[in-house]
């Protein structure tokens, strides 16, 4: 199965495998050249900005670094980072009590949701350049051979973009980290990379979007399975159950990660097929239902059905992918039925599904009855849900319904804008209300 | 679509009291979602697990399990986001909707000097739809649905809409009149979907009806190109010499008097959109049969077309031997049609049939 992209990591094989050996001369060799590329990066890092003290550390002689102290000061030349631009934001957002203060941690930023302000104040903490001396205090700037922190903030950075709408320019940001396989981002001593696993697997799919070159998550994917069965076996021989249980689980990931990327190429045919070869993980009938909304997104209703058929997509998961059918079908009474029944049902259980509100509200307007519909939606926001799709609708529904949908659209964001912020995101851009 | 308001037919200079606005609706596609792993600064303060999900990276809120994460595709619907590109062979959907939209009357102290305006009722509100089509002169009237539901029997449509269509609707401020057409699209070119709506406008010492019409353009598209050749197919002698004599000698018999042959069609996605074929059927004139010999037989998944590829589909058609097959004066057997029936994106249909299909005599 990964046979064919053998070559590029071969380096590392023998310090992943070999533990009784570390300072044996491959490894030598492999830091002798882990080091050479920097002597070409230090010429692009001299950047007409000022540099913090610990910036300067950086220019340290080669020679006398301790061994396996990587400098990543290439990574934080702020031309890297754009600017964003608040003129996105609606006003009642930007004009409120709720918005944070400059000074306010990162974490904290991140649990309430203020994707935006964390993805501004990490770049500061990247490229230390804080406006001010308390800021400097939240936001300390980072240490460029403190590769664990470059890296988180460079994680919260772009994932950051990507949930405020931005992925376009995080998938330019990303470009920066060049080939990920790089020796330079391995541990010289273990040759483990030095990136944590989410941040490569963002990292693949902005630079895919970046370099315009689809099929190269494809292969990156696959050759991050490959490391982890590695891992898995090595887990296994040294009897690690939490070690196998999570190489195990992001192994699953990277098998629907495939299937996504595949889909995005727009190859159906071939995401379907990649996904028959893929087996559950866990009884929660996840995979099963992934499967039958992809035969739905091809337009193969019978095939949808097929899937989830017989318990296959759990009992919940069974009716979506019915009502989905049906709606497939052009049998909009029928959905409607079936999703009215199932909010009657999650609802009696305490089951708040954001996805059954707003399906019911799309089929009401599908069959003449946009008003009522439009109630749901509205029912929602009430409720406290403000997803893009949720916001979309609706705001299509305000388009349909008068001449003066920007006030309309207007109102519904100041009523966003007042619910509390939280993990799930709070600020909203103007496209979201398609204003 | 563009569209345009029609140089207006009423002598009244006033804003209209009614407002149309109109929705083509494609099905609503499925969300896709990129979830991202929760950043090991949220971990740390909130004591999440090492593979939870930033939660404002799921395409939607919910504790049902119905999210089936990190997976691309969601159950959640949007909403057509625009018109798309319409091609021949799928049924055109389009919803329009009347709306009372007088503006709301700015406050009294505002405008002092000014006498109080009338409180103006808005009664008996229309929709009248027409299509006009590239190859005809006329329009074609539409039949205003209350639904696009397609499991309605025609009869039962045409009965709902015309109980809708005659009467009209009182609208008070903010509501709105939703009908939905629906108009198989025939031919390529310009289409022009023309709205006219009406109402009663009602003071409380005067009234008068006010109609406004609104023209929507569009440009129709080709689906499929069909291309087909039918050529004889030599009597196959094989399959009945190995049966029982005395049957094998009845068929042959048979077999001598049918005439066979072979139909092939390539099938070319000439739209921008892939296209699953869901069923590529022959109706055949009376004295004809045929077998299938497609993916059906070799129970092979239904084929998938990409924009500009090409499925060549095979059929074997014979004389049954029971009624005589119809020829025209050429002494050329008459086939039937060919039916082409596809499914784009979340289930949307198209249908194409050809021209009369046939072979020349034979015998």
């Amino acid at each position: 199965m990964f046979g064919w992209l053998a070559s590029k990591r071969s380096a590392t094989k023998g310090p992943l495998d070999d533990d009784e050996a570390p300072l044996r001369s491959p490894i030598v060799s492999q830091v002798s050249r882990a080091l050479s590329p920097q002597v070409g990066r230090g010429s692009r890092t001299s950047s007409p900005f000022a540099r913090s003290p610990i910036r300067s550390r950086s220019s340290t002689p080669l020679g006398t670094a301790p061994l396996g102290v990587r400098d990543f000061s290439h990574l934080l030349r702020p031309e890297i980072f754009h600017q964003l631009s608040p003129l996105s934001i609606p006003p009642p957002f930007r004009n409120t009590t709720k918005q944070p203060t400059p000074e306010t941690p990162i974490s904290e930023l991140l649990a309430q949701g203020h994707f935006r302000a964390a993805a501004i104040a990490s770049v500061q903490a990247l490229t230390s350049s804080p406006v001010s001396a308390t800021i400097a205090a939240a936001h300390p700037p980072v240490d460029p051979t403190d590769h664990a922190r470059v890296f988180s903030l460079l994680y919260i950075r772009l994932a950051c973009l990507c949930l405020i709408d931005s992925v376009p320019l995080a998938a330019q940001e990303a470009k920066a980290l060049e080939d990920l396989n790089q020796v330079y981002y391995l541990d010289p001593m273990t040759g483990a990379h030095l990136m944590p696993w989410e941040l490569r697997l963002l990292a693949i799919r902005l630079q895919t979007m970046g370099f315009g070159d689809p099929r190269r998550a494809i292969m990156s994917y696959y050759e991050m399975a490959r490391e982890a069965h590695l891992q898995i076996a090595k887990a296994a021989k040294a009897h690690e159950n939490s070690d196998i249980e999570l190489w195990k689980r992001r192994l699953a990931e990277l098998g629907v990660k495939v299937a996504g990327a595949l889909i995005e190429m727009e190859d159906l045919p071939g995401a379907a097929a990649h996904m028959a070869t893929l087996r559950e993980h866990g009884q929660d009938g996840k995979l099963a239902t992934a499967k039958a909304l992809l035969w739905l997104h091809l337009g193969d209703v019978d095939g949808a059905c097929r899937c989830v058929r017989d318990g296959k997509g759990g009992e919940v998961g069974e009716e979506v992918v019915l009502a989905l059918a049906d709606m497939a079908n052009g049998h909009f009474e029928d959905g409607l039925k079936k999703w009215t029944e199932l909010k009657a049902a999650l609802d009696k259980k305490g089951i708040q599904d954001e996805m059954v509100g707003v399906n019911l509200a799309v089929c009401l307007l599908y069959l003449g009855r946009m008003q009522e519909g439009r109630q749901i939606l509205e029912g929602l926001v009430d409720e406290g849900q403000s997803s893009r799709t949720l916001l979309f609708n609706l705001s299509t529904m305000y388009e349909l319904c008068t001449d003066r949908a920007k006030a309309l659209k207007a109102r519904l964001a100041d009523r966003v804008s007042n619910l509390e912020p939280s993990s799930h995101g709070w600020e909203k851009t103007n496209a979201d209300f398609k204003l | 679509m563009s569209h345009q308001r029609y140089p207006s037919m009423d002598p009244v200079k006033e804003p209209h009291s009614v407002s149309l606005k109109v929705l083509r609706l494609s099905r609503p596609s499925l969300v896709a979602q990129h979830t991202l792993a929760a950043p090991s600064e949220l971990q740390s303060t909130t004591g999440a697990a090492a593979d939870d999900l930033v939660p404002a990276s799921l395409a939607y809120r919910s504790n049902s399990g119905t999210n089936p994460d990190p997976f691309l595709l969601t159950p959640i619907l949007n909403l057509p986001p625009s018109f798309g590109s319409a091609y021949v062979g799928e049924t055109f959907s389009c919803t329009l909707c009347a709306n009372q939209d007088i503006p709301p009357e700015p406050p009294a102290t505002a405008q002092p000097a000014k006498a109080p305006s009338q409180k103006k009722s808005i009664r008996d509100v229309k929709i009248e739809a027409e299509m006009k089509t590239p190859g005809s002169a006329s329009v074609q009237k539409l039949l205003l649905g209350p639904d696009s539901d397609e499991s309605k029997s025609p009869t039962q449509e045409t009965g709902a809409a015309d109980a809708a269509g005659a009467d009209g609707v009182d609208l008070e401020s903010g509501q709105t009149l939703q009908k939905i057409v629906n108009f198989d699209l025939k031919e390529e070119g310009n289409h022009v979907l023309a709205v006219t709506v009406s109402y009663y406008e009602a003071t409380e010492t005067s009234g008068r009806t006010r109609t406004f019409r609104k023209l929507y353009q569009f440009v129709c598209k080709g689906s499929l190109i069909v291309r087909t050749k039918v050529g004889p197919l030599p009597y196959n002698n094989t399959t009945t010499t190995k049966k029982g004599s005395k049957q094998a000698e009845e068929e042959k018999q048979q077999q001598k008097q049918k005439r066979r042959w072979i139909m092939e069609a390539q099938l070319e996605n000439c739209s921008e959109d892939a296209m699953q074929l869901e069923r590529v059927v022959l109706n055949l004139e009376t004295g004809l049969r045929y077998r299938d010999a497609n993916w059906i037989v070799s129970e092979s998944l239904r084929p998938v077309l990409h924009s500009g590829e090409v499925e060549q589909v095979c059929f074997v058609v014979e004389e049954d031997g029971k009624s005589a097959v119809v020829e025209d004066s050429d002494g050329r057997v008459v086939f039937g049609v060919l039916g082409i029936g596809w499914r784009t994106e979340m289930g949307n249909r198209g249908f194409l049939s050809t021209g009369k299909l046939g072979a020349r005599n034979t015998r």
